[in-house]
């Protein structure tokens, strides 16, 4: 039945080649980290490992773009554990640039110093690794592994200062909780892997899909909504979500201020990106695998893994019968599993909610097996939504006695965290929508959100790193009267904050609108109404900061020496805060660059 | 389904993961030492490993096309290779610790609060 040996080689083979050259851009990361490693050993001190970085940064990001803004269909690499296609590109080109960014910051505001620098940039491009890795992810193994590749850098990133108590203290506490949580969602992995047969997200999406029609036994349903939860708290905490959110405003306050920008940005939009593949991979099954042609299967089967044949050509035959399955009105079975989900005792508002995004019942064949999937996506809608409002809420009340600007920014990027997440249980509300427009939008404004956020928060974590350098303090008295002592860092500090409340001529109002927009298509209208009552909330601490900058005297008469534009720090500040009126603007071809990739997420 | 009259089956090795991972859990909330935490861990990650090695047997399933093969044990190789190298970045991080506070009692660690 299995292929022989010498073609299972041969297909072996081509497939990694053909894979590799997809893969450039994480192979150049690759390359610049085992040339920084070496390189140390033999210049030692002498060697600038931040043009290095930079260097290596900068031609990954070219061969990404290079990869071209539209157009990519999608297709499966590596036998199927990584999947490439226009939302991957989209990802990779954004977490590329950001890490161009952040190597450019970090040289300038000097954080690792010359004896720090090479193993500073070694975790940093490390974790950007995994992260592009988390946005390609499409097979479990490589979801954990990922997971693994982007957070355990991220540990020794914060304890980078390492004669300070507070960096070696938010340390350990990254590493214990993030240990744990990765633990936790092995587990869920093992369980939801083990019950579908298959860890292969697409195989095992199909298998969900005949086990839904099937009608599952009560024990099954539980293990799975169980994996499913375990699997959700390894993200959550990726992504700082409430109730696994009590490490961030610990790590951002502990480490420095430049990590603080590296979390708050890469770290979540990895995690936000993975969160969609996760879900959406899992209660989503295109069309064409769902009519189930037999030519269709063997010829995907030629592309894929030896031992993956094995089990696709043993689904063919479970196939079979299904198609009788389906004949009959499938109604009654799904109904039995909807009610295990909707007894969740947390859901019960969100419920209603998710209710009105369920599409017309159709009876054709591919179509009543998408609707089976309607509980699935049901559930996790639902828990992603409670999971949005709890965080945003949590993070915008958190925020308000904070005296630490980066402990207040820290809660700033839960709040935000929470905002991000909604148009994710937006878009999985709606994917079962005939069409996928819809669910497309949801997503393209949460990518539109995520590249917007990039240079809302970066520049306030850049703005926060130059202060601390200048006057060696990080709380917020030290910005009292700012605006005298240098009228163009308060400028810009002042529009970055307006822009994270989402005041309109700048950036943060057109991401807010979208996302909010995506909110009122998937009918989750109570989730909106809190969104906005959010935005409202977060007001009154951003302005705190504003006030202190614009209307406080000056502790200290003397001004800081960081005139915008006057040097390259100041014209870096520029570079990052110019964008947040510009796309403020003119924010159509980003969001379209968006859509266009989100498209592929839902082929 | 009574276990102790079943042959053994998935199931079975299920319920031994499942109680390695408890006890793992429990490890991880009660103890204040650093080192107890990460061994509480690795308690987890191992419960994890024989849920994989488990449900990658054709011989113990009901339905042998079920069963995860080679897929299942791969991952368990890689997460015993991912558990060393994390458990090696935590105890660098709780000696860093150790350096700075002289103890590596993981509720000495609360300078950071608000």
């Amino acid at each position: 039945m299995n292929p022989d040996f010498p073609t299972q080689i041969d297909l072996l083979q081509t497939d990694t080649l053909a894979s590799l050259k997809l893969f450039a851009p994480e192979l150049v990361l690759c390359g610049t980290i085992v040339l920084v490693l070496l390189l140390r050993i033999m210049f030692g001190r002498r060697l600038s490992t931040s043009l290095l970085a930079f260097v290596g940064s900068a031609v990954a990001l070219g061969l990404a773009i290079s990869q071209g803004f539209s157009g990519i269909e999608r297709q499966e690499i590596f036998t199927g554990m990584l999947v490439f296609d226009q939302f991957a590109v989209f990802m990779r080109i954004f977490l590329l640039a950001f890490l161009v960014l952040f190597v450019f910051m970090t040289a300038r505001t000097g954080i690792p110093d010359r004896e720090d620098a090479p193993d500073f940039y070694t975790l940093a491009l490390g974790a950007t690794l995994g992260m592009c890795l988390m946005t390609t992810a499409n097979h479990l193994l490589a979801v954990f592994l990922a997971v693994e590749m982007a957070s355990v850098p991220s540990y020794a990133l914060s304890g980078i200062l390492k004669g300070r108590r507070q960096s070696s203290e938010a340390a350990l506490k990254f590493a214990v909780f993030g240990a744990g949580a990765a633990g936790v969602m092995l587990y869920g992995i093992s369980l939801v892997g083990g019950m579908l047969g298959s860890v292969h997200i697409p195989t095992a999406a199909v298998r969900l899909t005949d086990m839904m029609l099937a009608g599952p036994s009560q024990p099954t349903i539980t293990v799975l909504a169980l994996g499913g939860l375990m699997i959700l708290v390894g993200l959550a905490f990726k992504l700082s979500a409430v109730p696994f959110q009590f490490w961030a405003p610990d790590v951002f306050e502990g480490a420095a201020a430049e990590i603080g920008g590296f979390l708050s940005v890469a770290s979540k939009a990895a995690a936000l990106a993975l969160l969609l593949r996760l879900g959406i991979g899992m209660c989503y099954v295109p069309e064409q695998s769902l009519n189930a042609e037999p030519t269709e299967v063997t010829t995907q089967a030629a592309r894929k893994l030896p031992a993956q044949v094995a089990s696709l050509r043993a689904n063919e035959h479970d196939r079979q019968p299904f198609a009788l399955v389906a004949l009959q009105e499938p109604e009654a079975d799904v109904q039995a599993p909807v009610e295990a989900p909707a007894a969740e005792p947390q859901a019960a508002g969100e419920a209603k909610a998710a209710h009105e995004a369920e599409p017309a019942a159709v009876t054709t064949g591919p179509q009543t097996r998408q609707q089976a999937l309607e509980a699935v996506r049901r559930y996790l809608a639902m828990l992603v939504a409670v999971l949005a409002v709890a965080t945003a809420t949590f993070g915008n009340l958190a925020a308000y006695r904070q005296e630490n600007i980066k402990r207040l920014l820290g809660y700033s990027t839960i709040a935000h965290a929470g905002y991000m997440m909604m148009p994710a249980a937006a878009a999985l509300a709606l994917t079962g929508r005939a069409g996928q427009d819809d669910a497309t939008w949801a997503v393209g404004t949460l990518g539109f959100y995520i590249v917007m956020y990039l240079f809302m928060n970066l520049s306030a974590f850049l703005i926060v790193a130059l202060i601390r350098n200048q006057t060696g303090s990080e709380q917020i008295s030290a910005y009292r009267g700012l605006l005298k002592r240098s009228p163009g860092v308060a400028l810009c500090f002042s529009l970055v904050l307006l822009s994270l409340i989402g005041i309109p001529p700048l950036v943060g109002f057109a991401a807010k609108f979208a996302i909010f927009s995506s909110l009122a298509e998937a009918g989750m209208i109570v989730v909106l109404i809190i969104a906005g009552l959010n935005t409202v909330l977060s007001l009154f601490y951003y302005l705190r900061v504003i006030r202190v900058m614009t209307l406080e005297e000056p502790a200290v008469s003397e001004p800081i020496r960081m005139p915008v534009l006057a040097s390259i720090n100041g014209f870096f500040v520029l570079v990052l805060t110019l964008p947040l009126l510009v796309f403020g603007i003119f924010w159509e071809p980003v969001l379209n660059w968006a859509l266009t990739s989100a498209r592929t997420l839902l082929y | 389904m009574n276990l102790l009259t079943e042959p053994v089956g998935v199931a079975h090795y299920m319920a031994v993961g499942a109680v390695l991972f408890v006890c793992g859990a429990v490890c991880m909330a009660t103890k204040r030492n650093a080192l107890g935490i990460l061994m509480g861990i690795e308690l987890v990650l191992n419960g994890a490993n024989v849920n994989f090695v488990a449900f990658s047997s054709r011989y113990l399933q009901a339905d042998p096309s079920r069963a995860l093969g080679l897929d299942g044990q791969l991952i368990s190789l890689f997460v015993i290779v991912l558990a060393a190298a994390e458990a090696a970045v935590a105890l660098a991080i709780a000696l860093n610790f150790y350096n700075n506070f002289s103890t590596i009692d993981v509720d000495q660690a609360d300078e950071l609060q608000g």
